[in-house]
């Protein structure tokens, strides 16, 4: 899913190119020369999560680590970097550990396939289940003790709830 | 010599108690010895009484400071409040596998005093299975996690922590505690630990009554009429502690959420989801005869799921798979597990030939499939919230590499599973039992439908553009429109019968048959949940900002004006609260209050409680991340949690729905006579 390129030197190669493009183009100013806000520094960091906590996400993090970590969005995001950059950085340097969910490459295929596999195994046995219960059904078989009150016609809702209150008037 | 000492003691002894009376149990039930198994029900309530002057011995240490007992002085310190002082005991890992040994043994006394006249056969087994039960966590308690060690100056100086010195130690009674962990100084923190605990023990006695019904073979329905209470109210011990669970994040952690899927999170909901299925299924087995087979396996996946969970977040497996080894818990609890896994599966194999269905199916579009469908639904969400909880170490053990499963994996992979649910869930009360015939399909899904479209065109109107809100929310309408429709026959259907008025009519549908209509309320209430979750999930708006007093920040609708920040002193924290003027739509709303704790024992780590003004449009939710000097710059986090209110009055909700389901009775219920608690529990 991401590159292996180094990003990094692409975000460098980026910044340079960048700054020569100012300089040539005189006065337009870049959109992120200013410091970003914190929002603009969440709206990368809430699709990061800690390396060192499970389960927490960049944006809501305490540790010094996290602190820096966003510092460093702010960097490249005055550099320019677009949040996908960004994120790219980090998976390369802390590893896929700062995403939130496993890439689907690898082993990690597992983690996506399975949900889905167990789920179409379900409803597959539930079909086998039920079509061959309903086909084995003996025309009788529901006058067995244990089948609660006798079954109603079908289309008669109003008249069954009528009948059952009876049952206690 | 402490107090603690007597616990110690006393968990020993039961130890031995819980040990014969499960071989007199067992044996007074093979010989038909009625004195042995009345020993063995008498060793039930002996235990419990052991167990509880344990916990009164650890409860005495911790209110009274005496810190030479290694837990007091590592769970709490002076200043602690008194209540967490009493809550310490959950606190940690030691106290609080003794809380549930205690809460275990509460609920084992319990069903032995309440069946102690019924089920001569099911009964020795049943006392014996919880008796099995309560061993297992005495022994862990005894030799993996003793909170009755005291700490010793050892000859060569070292502190040691023992129960029993070794020769020439001298107590040793640190001046004060290091404290509790300042997370859990909370509220929530007192009481929903509580709760779960509740659930997870409660649901020992559905599972010692499936274990009894297949070692005596009386496989028939009565263990499952006999169990239904027994389920429902753990059950919903479960549900509220996970619901308190998430109050406690959204209150504490501050990050505007209040479900993270994280290991501990997730062990809490997988026995619950089982349970769920449990709970619906044993009403197809009541009614037809059918599922046998599946509700045992139900039950025995419950049961199994509440250990698996305690041994997931207590032994440390989760966080790497090489933690597994540092405490013997984790063995502990495996060995455990497996054998119990395997003692259940022998007795099921041993059986199947007794857990032939009554019945069949007659109509693919009936209540018994809807029944079905949920049911091996929720088992398909279970597995797979099973599988990210655990595949982190999984992939670590065959990778090598570290990576992290986290809210967007489930959220991806359990969203839409959840959503075939909720659709399930308002199709089941439309469908007939036995079979629907076209017309009753058309009478009785027309006017849901209807209202599920109008309600999705009414929200496009008013603007909502996000899919996935319209979608749910839709589905959310679905639901409550079936529901209302089934409440509004039955009051017609009463009136007619009986010309009661509109609202005594009401109340007699529901008081003569709560189960049904008290389990549509807890529907009700799971479409709250639901609402609030989707609010919080789809509909949340955030902003971050660094003030002065005087400036402002704006989300959504909401300006906030920051006012400045004080100082104060707790029990034993410093305490920094903001204020903040709300304004919405330009009109004065009030102020929040978000503050930090400064810990005493825990300078390191500054905990946020969170300034919430709650709406049951939306929360404002503000988060004080940061200040410096005396406030006179700070930083703050601000959310609108729309419609999060619901996720709490949905858990009120629940409790309702369950006290009319579970209500003692005179009139039988309406859905099948049969489904009554037999004998001496309902007076005729």
């Amino acid at each position: 899913m991401y590159k292996t390129v180094d990003v990094h030197t692409i975000g460098r190669c980026l910044l340079v190119i960048g700054l020569a493009l100012i300089f040539a183009l005189g006065a337009i100013a870049p959109a992120h020369a200013q410091t970003p806000t914190p929002n603009q520094i969440n709206a990368v960091a809430r699709e990061l999560w800690c390396p060192l906590c499970n389960g927490v996400r960049l944006d809501n993090c305490d540790l010094q680590a996290c602190v820096q970590m966003r510092e460093v969005i702010a960097e490249k995001l005055m550099a320019g970097e677009s949040k996908e950059q960004i994120k790219a950085y980090f998976v390369q340097q802390y590893g896929d550990v700062v995403l939130g969910a496993p890439s689907s490459t690898g082993f990690n295929l597992v983690a996506w396939l399975l949900p889905v596999l167990i789920f179409l195994v379900a409803v597959g046995w539930l079909a086998f289940l039920v079509r061959t219960w309903t086909r084995r059904r003996a025309p009788i078989a529901v006058t067995s003790a244990a089948a609660g009150p006798s079954p109603a016609p079908p289309d008669a809702y109003l008249k069954r709830v009528d009948e059952e209150l009876k049952q206690y008037e | 010599m402490t107090v603690t000492d007597i616990g110690y003691v006393a968990f020993v002894l039961a130890l031995v108690l819980s040990l014969y009376g499960i071989v007199v149990s067992v044996l007074g039930a093979r010989r038909g010895l009625p004195e042995l198994i009345a020993s063995g029900r008498n060793a039930v309530y002996v235990v419990g009484g052991l167990v509880l002057i344990a916990a009164l011995t650890l409860w005495y240490a911790l209110l009274n400071n005496q810190f030479q007992v290694e837990f007091v002085a590592t769970h709490s310190e002076r200043n602690l409040p008194a209540l967490y002082k009493f809550a310490a005991l959950w606190g940690g890992q030691a106290g609080s596998l003794t809380f549930w040994t205690l809460l275990l043994c509460g609920f084992a006394v319990a069903a032995t005093w309440f069946f102690r006249n019924e089920q001569p056969s099911l009964r020795p087994y049943v006392n014996a299975t919880l008796l099995g039960a309560i061993a297992f966590f005495v022994t862990v308690v005894l030799f993996a996690a003793n909170p009755f060690e005291k700490l010793w100056r050892a000859t060569n100086g070292q502190i040691i922590s023992a129960v029993i010195p070794p020769a020439g130690a001298t107590p040793f009674v640190p001046a004060d505690g290091q404290g509790l962990n300042p997370q859990l100084q909370n509220y929530w923190m007192i009481v929903h630990p509580v709760m779960l605990y509740l659930g997870f023990v409660g649901l020992t006695v559905p599972f010692a009554f499936a274990v009894a019904a297949l070692i005596t073979g009386q496989l028939g329905n009565t263990w499952v009429k006999l169990i239904r209470k027994w389920t429902l109210i753990p059950w919903l011990f479960l549900g509220i502690g996970i619901i308190m669970g998430s109050q406690w994040a959204y209150v504490e952690l501050g990050w505007g959420g209040y479900w993270a899927w994280d290991p501990v999170e997730n062990a809490s909901l997988l026995p619950w989801l089982t349970a769920t299925a449990f709970i619906h299924s044993i009403m197809i087995q009541e009614r037809r005869g059918m599922l046998k087979v599946w509700n045992m396996v139900l039950i025995w996946l419950t049961w199994e799921l509440t250990l698996f969970g305690t041994f997931l977040t207590r032994s440390g497996v989760i966080e790497s798979v090489h933690s597994f080894a540092l405490s013997p818990i984790g063995p502990m609890f495996a060995v455990f597990i497996i054998a119990t896994l395997l003692a259940y599966l022998a007795l099921l194999v041993w059986r199947l030939p007794l857990l032939q269905s009554d019945n069949q199916l007659d109509a693919v579009l009936s209540r018994e499939t809807a029944f079905l469908s949920q049911n091996v639904i929720f088992v398909v969400i279970m597995l797979a919230t099973l599988l990210g909880t655990m595949f982190r170490p999984i992939s670590e053990w065959v990778t090598g590499n570290k990576i992290s499963l986290n809210e967007p994996y489930f959220e991806q992979v359990n969203g839409p599973i959840f959503l075939v649910l909720l659709l399930i869930m308002g199709a089941a009360p439309l469908l007939a039992w036995h079979r629907s015939g076209p017309e009753t399909l058309r009478r009785n899904f027309a006017l849901p439908i209807a209202a599920t479209l109008l309600a999705a065109a009414l929200l496009y109107l008013f603007g909502m553009r996000n899919p996935a809100g319209i979608v749910g929310i839709a589905a959310l309408v679905f639901v409550f429109a079936g529901i209302v429709q089934e409440y509004v026959r039955g009051v017609q259907a009463r009136r007619h019968a009986t010309g009661e008025p509109l609202l005594q009519a009401l109340v007699n549908l529901v008081r003569r048959n709560g189960r049904r209509y008290g389990g549509y309320i807890v529907h009700v209430g799971v479409l709250m949940i639901a609402l609030g979750i989707i609010g919080n999930e789809f509909f949340q708006s955030e902003s971050q900002g660094n003030l002065q007093p005087g400036q402002t920040i704006q989300v959504a609708n909401t300006v906030l004006t920051y006012r400045g920040l004080e100082a104060s002193r707790g029990p034993n924290y410093i305490e920094y609260t903001a204020r903040l003027d709300v304004q919405r739509g330009g009109r004065s709303v009030g102020q929040v209050l978000p503050k930090k704790h400064v810990y005493d024992k825990n300078p390191e780590q500054p905990m946020t409680e969170v300034g919430l003004m709650p709406g049951l449009i939306e929360d404002v939710y503000v988060v004080l991340a940061g200040f410096e000097g005396s406030g006179s710059t700070a930083s703050f986090k601000v959310y609108i949690n729309p419609l999060m209110s619901w996720l709490w009055i949905g858990e009120v909700f629940l409790v309702l729905g369950v006290l009319i389901a579970t209500w003692p009775r005179r009139a039988p219920a309406l859905v099948a006579a049969s489904a009554r608690l037999p004998t001496s529990a309902q007076p005729a």
